[in-house]
């Protein structure tokens, strides 16, 4: 490796890796608990996708560089220089992992892999080889965001359409997406799709709440590629769009990654605190149907229910129990996956793989413990908070011939409701409809 | 967009919610030769700023993008 190239990226490793990084990898007990915590692990049986392996690889690189027994002695040490065989390794091993933690939660010291795995991926960016797929999603949320006022007309005409949608379904003539309303009280901000925002309009007018939402998105690529700076400046959109309409609140989507970088990652990195309230929209949905705020009908969904919770939002995200109050308000058939809560399989699709089309083999393998759970409780509805998630396992669904039908929390909320076209929600959006395409 | 247009790729992004419509194109781009075109056509609304706003990110063009209907046309060129 060039001189210059090694200056970047023992730059950069310098830079991340903070006491308690380095005391992860020295702590490392080699016990490989992880190893059956993790379902790439166990999906594929391949040891590069070993969680405490994965981090070895910058053990390895740390050691040759920043540590005198391994500078002196590199052999006795497993120092290694980054060459080309070792990025190569450590892309596929970094890229692929889901951010799960689940082997965080397993391991004796709570190491946490995901974290190390952070400082992997600013290396991998440093020496050009960071995912080229994320990389062109972040950048284009950039374009997108610094050029709003070009796509300005082709939005608010998108969002009339789902006003008129909206209408349709609570049978409200002054119902609609409000956009841009200075004193609102509460920013909804969503995904680019219209499935994001269609259900979660309903419910927000059902409610009489004072909202809007803007022309900046939730969704953050910059988070998956490991940049932190392009995802704080996706972040930053929407926080001063906020603070611009004056809102109190912020909620996020049913996305997972959206809610844990508003809620835990974007104070750090702005080294500004989060002048409003982060809320989940399941969070908000738990307390309108609780508060009597809008109405919700046991009766209408049929089939056994279940719920996945996905790694985000539950285990990284502490959010188990709203989810589910709500799955349980709206029908009288649930059942619950085994494990669950903190103890969760991840599904799968986290982390951005489902972009990632050089991981889709080892996606599919590993999500053979979520097939395995999802058969085990004869569940024939499965609510699914988050994209990525829904993705996933509507393509295990097809995959392994599971005939679930996969739902967002909150189309399954409207769907619930007493009103003339609620069920018209669900026709228009199937979650994770065309997965597969 | 003119009929003659010959476009080398045919990409059915119907259904897909935002941004998996983005995500197919940027996946498909290298699918066809430089100066090529590819014909996608989405559903979701989303995709009327995604696409264009990827294709300007990455150095691509919409030639052009159309709603008909319920659907979204897209002709995206590969520049590079
Ligand atoms: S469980 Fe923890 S200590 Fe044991 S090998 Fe894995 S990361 Fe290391
Ligand atoms: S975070 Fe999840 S995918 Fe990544 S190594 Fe740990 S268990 Fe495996």
């Amino acid at each position: 490796m060039e001189k210059v190239q090694l200056e970047t990226l023992t730059g950069v490793i310098d830079k991340k890796m903070n006491r308690q990084l380095k005391q992860y990898i020295d702590i490392c007990a080699r016990c490989a608990i992880c190893k059956d915590a993790c379902h790439q692990y166990v999906g594929t049986g391949d040891f590069k996708y070993l969680p405490a392996r994965r981090a070895e690889l910058i053990r390895q690189i740390y050691k040759k560089y920043f540590d005198k027994a391994g500078r002196f002695v590199p052999a006795l040490y497993e120092a290694r220089e980054p060459d080309d065989n070792l990025l190569d390794e450590l892309y596929d091993s970094t890229y692929a992992c889901t951010g799960c933690r689940r082997c965080m939660y397993y391991c004796p010291f709570s190491i946490d892999t995901a974290w190390i795995l952070s400082v992997a991926k600013a290396i991998l960016i440093a020496a050009g080889r960071g995912n080229e797929m994320l990389g062109q999603l972040a950048d284009a949320a950039i374009f997108k965001g610094d050029n709003a006022a070009m796509f300005e007309g082709v939005m608010l005409s998108g969002f009339d359409d789902i006003s008129e949608e909206v209408r349709a379904i609570t049978g409200n003539p002054e119902h609609k997406v409000h956009v841009n309303k200075e004193g609102a009280d509460v920013l909804y901000v969503a995904l680019a799709g219209a499935h994001s925002i269609r259900p979660a309009a309903v419910i927000f007018e059902e409610a009489g709440e004072n909202w809007t939402i803007s022309m900046f998105e939730a969704a953050n690529y910059g988070f998956f590629y490991g940049d932190t700076e392009k995802a704080r400046i996706i972040t930053k959109r929407y926080i001063d769009e906020a603070k611009r309409l004056g809102v109190k609140e912020i909620v996020v989507p049913e996305c997972g990654h959206a809610y844990r970088v508003a809620e835990f990652f974007y104070e750090a990195w702005s080294k500004e605190p989060m002048p409003f309230k982060v809320s989940h929209i399941l969070e908000k949905v738990d307390d309108y149907i609780k508060s009597g705020r809008i109405k919700v009908d046991r009766g209408k969904i049929a089939g056994k229910v279940t719920y996945h919770d996905p790694c985000q939002l539950g285990r990284n995200g502490g959010k188990f129990e709203q989810p589910r109050d709500i799955v349980k308000a709206v029908t009288s058939n649930f059942v619950d996956l085994t494990p669950n809560r903190a103890e969760q399989w991840c599904c799968g699709g986290g982390g951005g793989i489902v972009a990632m089309e050089e991981f889709k083999d080892v996606r599919l393998k590993s999500g053979i413990k979520k097939v395995e759970q999802l058969k085990a409780s004869g569940a024939s509805v499965l609510a699914c908070p988050c994209e990525n998630c829904r993705l996933q396992i509507e393509e295990l669904n097809d995959v392994h011939g599971l005939g679930l039908e996969i739902w967002q929390v909150i189309d399954l909320v409207v769907a619930a409701m007493p009103l003339p076209g609620s069920q018209r929600s669900v026709e228009a959006a199937p979650a994770g409809e065309g997965a597969n395409a | 967009m003119s009929d003659e247009t010959k476009i080398d790729l045919e990409l059915d992004l119907k259904g897909l919610l935002c941004p998996l419509p983005m995500v197919k194109v940027s996946q498909n781009i290298n699918n066809v030769p430089v100066g090529g075109v590819i014909r996608a056509v989405a559903t979701d609304p989303g995709a009327m700023a995604d696409i264009p706003a990827w294709a300007q990110s990455t150095g691509n063009e919409v030639l052009s993008a159309d709603k008909e209907g319920s659907e979204f046309v897209f002709l995206v060129k590969r520049v590079k």
